[in-house]
């Protein structure tokens, strides 16, 4: 056994016997895997994402480590106006994939069912729940929470701010995408503004806010250079990878470093053979432990994903000029909000511009949100007569993801994809010796 | 017509305009349709809805962003009924002027868009007269000299109001979405604003950022309940975090009760409702004897079980007469007369003998020859108080089900949970498992205590857990290793249950698999603590019902 792992399995006895006297040691763990990442980097990966790993493993570590530099928030609440009171955002779903690393995520989990939270609830927020509330984990001063994109948010930071007493800003996103719809999306976030200057006793300068969107801009056309780029040429990566490319565009966009980081991949990339295999388009969470999933994606020259709707999920050129707008805009129209069918439409773009062989969505346990429209989105790829596989399983709790099902399906779907191209290589021979 | 489902929709509106709205509320007997156009997690109260759509003929429906299930069935139906008005209002979170402001300007666009798809005109005069006609609805009270229940949670169908009705107990209130009465707000000047203002002032539901101050109005409505339901609604998760958060406070006993819309569930929820409502008052509702059998003193408890029916006679003293054990076949009252028939002989006494006879179990309410029915929850409660005093937590795992109860130092019910619902943890998941192995049921127990590799078993479920199982024999684990296994998976199910009633020593389990030694020494070393387990565990139901009998003479 790995000293790893086993500093990995102490850490879970400790805190499975003695939750909150562990953390030191959590703690240390992060940051240990932040200097790996750096110094020795995962083999077998390109180099882009390995400086992605080791960018996204010191945000979290260096955060964690210094408890007043962060605020607790979800996936979508506005990290760059956050990042203008030099505060950075934890998301309590990335929280719960790292907590993970500690294999940790049953005991959380069960945790959290334990004391009344529903079993059916998305995984990654009991993990979180289960985190806090055994009091493993200690807490910041603050958070914030978008209602998008589901019903968890809300209700989780509620509970959280009654049990442990960490105030929060929600801000409610309308479904609709009118000018009434961003006013008052802009609103609430001009108060949060107001909320952090008088919580961190910092002034809010708006040119900064504006800095950070014309990088935001300028990072979301690169990285969709990235993507036409990965289209054509094989870049090894894992699934993990994706994450946290995920994670960079929600907790990172906005900084010079990550924009960088997305410029060096483009650079990279052209230094890589063509991708001769399936390209796919994946929709919704990667579970990045799945062993039959890690074997057909992680580095593989047969089948790369080239493309998530999580990481590119707005398209939004953002006006600087009114930035608190802009900001409103952007979450509005993310494909994550509204009806499926803008979801279906956007994903529809996806895949217009970068033409993928096939579609995979994985159903999340516990996201009805994603889970719901599944269906529908099929409907849509099989009008654009892209092939769409949808799996069910869990993203970050092993025990709800079947690997009998999920390797079945995916080599049945992989199988047609493969028949596919023989028979069309067959009808060209055909028509050539024709 | 047109139908809805949320209380902050603007049915009146509608209604001035000549429009019938009707509050859909599913009752259905499957999800065939929802499960070809939705996904089997989508919450079971969104996929009703849509059974109900598909069966009945409605112009459209008025749906609010409610919640993530509530906005894939508009697109559902958005998709599936493109001639109908299928309407998707966007509801604010957020109370204050800026969300009553677009909640108003999103109403006014509604009206435009049903004017244009109904040739119906919205009039804002008629509209004021309309809603100064409508009368307040009835509000719930309590009532003296009753059991006063309230309900909380997710919106409850009336089929759980009618259990508490015919078990006489009262309902003091009802805070769910589908019980509060309308608050109309009239105001003169601003008629629609007013209108507005005053639907997004309803007692809010947990979608409203304002839901915290729902604490308060509960501690306030809850003083005048004996026992409160907290319903869920099963893929609905939002009330289990108010759930677990009354928990820690509310000094009330409360029965957590997930429903899942359709009639399959309704044996589980009269169970869980009746044992409630015994643990609340145990005399309250009982019949009492009819002059019948005063002198001589035997009675009866029978335990009508899926895996086996069990019959105890008991006489005045308290003193077991004799019981019987025998397997349920396909027809319960045939088990029933059985194990009547056997227990009789064995105690040498005629039916005539028998003074009273208490039925409990799933079968209870089919055993024709008892004179009243007690769940199996309080029955398993007194009996195992009966056999040891010192019990406080009961773990019994029978055939169908699992269940942990929580007891008081005189054996009342102070708190329970069950499992019905998944066969992962009960007796059949062991029953499957030992023929995969190729052992008896008795024998898997035995070998699992020899077993030397720990293996784990990480499906939670029993079909999953099986294929597991197939797949660990494929690697050539060993039968003993692999009948560990499932033990301890059993017991962290077991766990689970027991942790959510306090954990409270001194332990008993009771039902079938008690006589595991494999899972009994595996739940042991989870709790840290032995189990008391008394020589016949499947009989402790039937005892305490026995116990129920003879207390109905003052014994």
């Amino acid at each position: 056994m790995w000293i790893a792992d086993k500093y990995i399995d102490h850490v879970k006895e400790q805190t499975m016997e003695h939750p909150g006297e562990s953390w030191e040691k959590m703690l240390l763990g992060f940051k240990a895997n932040k200097l790996r990442t750096k110094l020795l980097p995962k083999k077998g990966i390109s180099k882009g994402y390995q400086k992605l790993e080791a960018m996204m493993m010191s945000f979290v570590a260096d955060s964690l480590g210094k408890p007043e530099s962060y605020v607790w928030g979800n996936i979508f609440a506005p990290s760059e106006l956050i990042g203008c009171f030099g505060l950075h955002t934890l998301s309590i779903e990335c929280l719960s994939c790292y907590f993970s690393g500690y294999h940790l995520e049953d005991f959380f989990i069960d945790y959290a069912q334990n004391t009344g939270i529903a079993p059916t609830l998305c995984s990654y927020h009991k993990t979180f729940v289960g985190a806090i509330d055994s009091g493993a984990v200690p807490v910041p001063e603050y958070a914030v929470t978008t209602s998008l994109s589901c019903d968890g948010n809300l209700n989780t930071f509620r509970y959280l701010e009654k049990k442990k007493g960490v105030p929060f800003t929600f801000l409610d996103v309308p479904y609709r995408d009118d000018p009434e719809s961003i006013d008052y999306l802009a609103k609430q976030l001009k108060d949060f503004a107001k909320e952090l200057e008088n919580r961190f006793g910092r002034k809010l300068e708006e040119e900064k806010l504006r800095e950070a969107i014309r990088i935001e801009n300028e990072t979301r056309r690169a990285l969709m250079e990235f993507f036409q780029l990965q289209s054509e040429r094989y870049y090894p990566g894992e699934l993990i990878s994706h994450l946290y490319m995920m994670m960079g565009m929600h907790l990172l966009i906005g900084s010079q470093d990550f924009l960088d980081l997305i410029r060096f991949m483009i650079r990279d990339i052209r230094n890589y053979p063509k991708f001769v295999g399936k390209k796919i388009l994946w929709i919704h969470l990667l579970p990045f432990y799945q062993e039959t999933l890690q074997s057909y994606f992680n580095s593989s020259r047969k089948y790369q994903i080239i493309a998530s709707d999580i990481i590119m999920d707005s398209m939004e050129e953002m006006d600087e000029t009114k930035p608190f707008h802009a900001l409103a805009g952007k979450i509005i129209r993310n494909l994550y909000n509204g009806s499926y069918s803008h979801k279906a439409e956007m994903v529809g773009e996806l895949a217009k511009s970068l033409k993928p062989d096939a579609v995979i969505q994985f159903c999340h346990w516990g996201c009805k949100q994603s889970s719901g429209g599944s269906l529908l989105l099929k409907e849509k790829m099989q009008e654009m007569e892209i092939p769409m596989l949808i799996l069910d399983g869990d993203g970050i709790d092993r025990r709800n993801s079947h690997d009998g099902q999920i390797r079945t399906r995916l080599e049945a779907f992989l199988e047609m994809l493969d028949t596919g191209e023989d028979k069309e290589t067959s009808k060209k021979e055909e028509k050539k010796v024709c | 017509m047109l139908g809805y489902i949320c209380k902050y929709a603007p049915v009146e509106i509608f209604q001035s305009m000549g429009t019938e709205m009707e509050r859909i509320e599913p009752e259905v007997t499957n999800f065939n349709q929802a499960e070809i156009r939705m996904h089997p997690n989508i919450c079971s109260f969104a996929k009703g809805v849509l059974e109900e759509i598909m069966k009945k003929d409605y112009e459209g429906v008025i749906l609010t962003t409610c919640c993530d299930s509530i906005r894939r069935l508009y697109d559902v139906l958005k998709e599936e009924f493109p001639e109908k008005f299928i309407y998707m209002l966007d509801t604010p979170r957020i109370t204050k002027e800026a969300g009553i402001a677009l909640y108003e300007q999103r109403i006014r666009r509604m009206i435009g868009e049903y004017e244009k798809f109904s040739g119906k005109t919205f009039d804002e005069k008629k509209f004021l007269e309309f809603i100064k006609d409508r009368e307040q609805e009835q509000q719930y009270a309590g009532k003296q000299g009753t059991l006063n229940i309230g309900i909380l949670g997710a919106r409850a169908d009336d089929s759980m109001k009618e259990i508490l009705r015919e078990n006489k107990a009262n309902i003091a209130f009802d805070l769910t979405c589908t019980g509060l009465g309308r608050k109309i707000l009239i105001d003169e000047k601003e008629i629609l604003a007013g209108y507005t203002r005053g639907l997004l002032g309803q007692f809010p539901c947990m979608r409203m950022e304002q839901a915290a101050n729902r604490d308060e109005l509960i501690r306030r409505f809850a003083g005048s309940a004996d026992g409160i339901i907290y319903h869920t609604v099963q893929f609905c998760d939002n009330y289990a975090y108010e759930y677990a958060w009354l928990k820690e406070w509310l000094d009330r006993p409360m029965l957590l009760l997930e429903t899942d819309y359709t009639r399959q569930s309704s044996g589980q929820i009269r169970t869980r409702i009746e044992a409630f409502l015994e643990s609340l008052a145990p005399e309250i509702h009982r019949e009492r004897p009819t002059g019948k059998g005063e002198k001589a003193m035997y009675v009866m408890g029978i335990d009508s079980g899926s895996t086996s029916t069990n019959a105890v006679i008991m006489d005045q003293d308290r003193k077991i007469r004799a019981f019987s054990v025998v397997r349920t076949g396909a027809k319960s009252g045939v088990s029933a007369r059985k194990a009547l028939d056997g227990v009789l002989e064995k105690a040498g006494l005629s039916r005539e003998d028998i003074s009273w006879i208490v039925s409990t179990g799933y079968g209870r309410v089919s055993i024709d020859f008892a004179d009243e029915n007690v769940t199996e929850i309080s029955c398993h409660g007194k009996g195992a108080h009966y056999f040891n005093p010192k019990i406080r937590t009961i773990l019994d795992i029978g055939g169908q089900d699992s269940k942990a109860i929580h007891l008081n130092e005189k054996g009342e019910v102070k708190d329970f949970v069950m499992n019905d619902k998944c066969a992962a943890g009960t007796g059949r998941f062991l029953e499957m498992i030992a023929r995969t192995l190729e052992v008896s049921l008795d024998e898997l127990g035995v070998i699992a205590l020899t077993s030397t590799e720990k293996i784990e078993i990480t499906s939670m479920c029993s079909v999953f857990a099986e294929s597991e199982v197939i797949s660990l024999i494929a690697n050539n684990k060993e039968k003993a290793d692999i009948a560990d296994g499932v033990c301890h998976a059993i017991a962290s199910k077991a766990f689970g249950l027991l942790r959510r009633v306090g954990l409270e020593s001194d332990f008993m389990m009771t039902g079938g698999v008690a006589k595991n030694p494999g899972v009994v020494r595996a739940v042991e070393e989870k709790i840290g603590a032995g189990l008391y387990i008394c020589e016949e565990p499947e009989i402790v139901g039937a005892a305490g019902a026995a116990l129920y009998a003879l207390e109905k003479y003052g014994f």
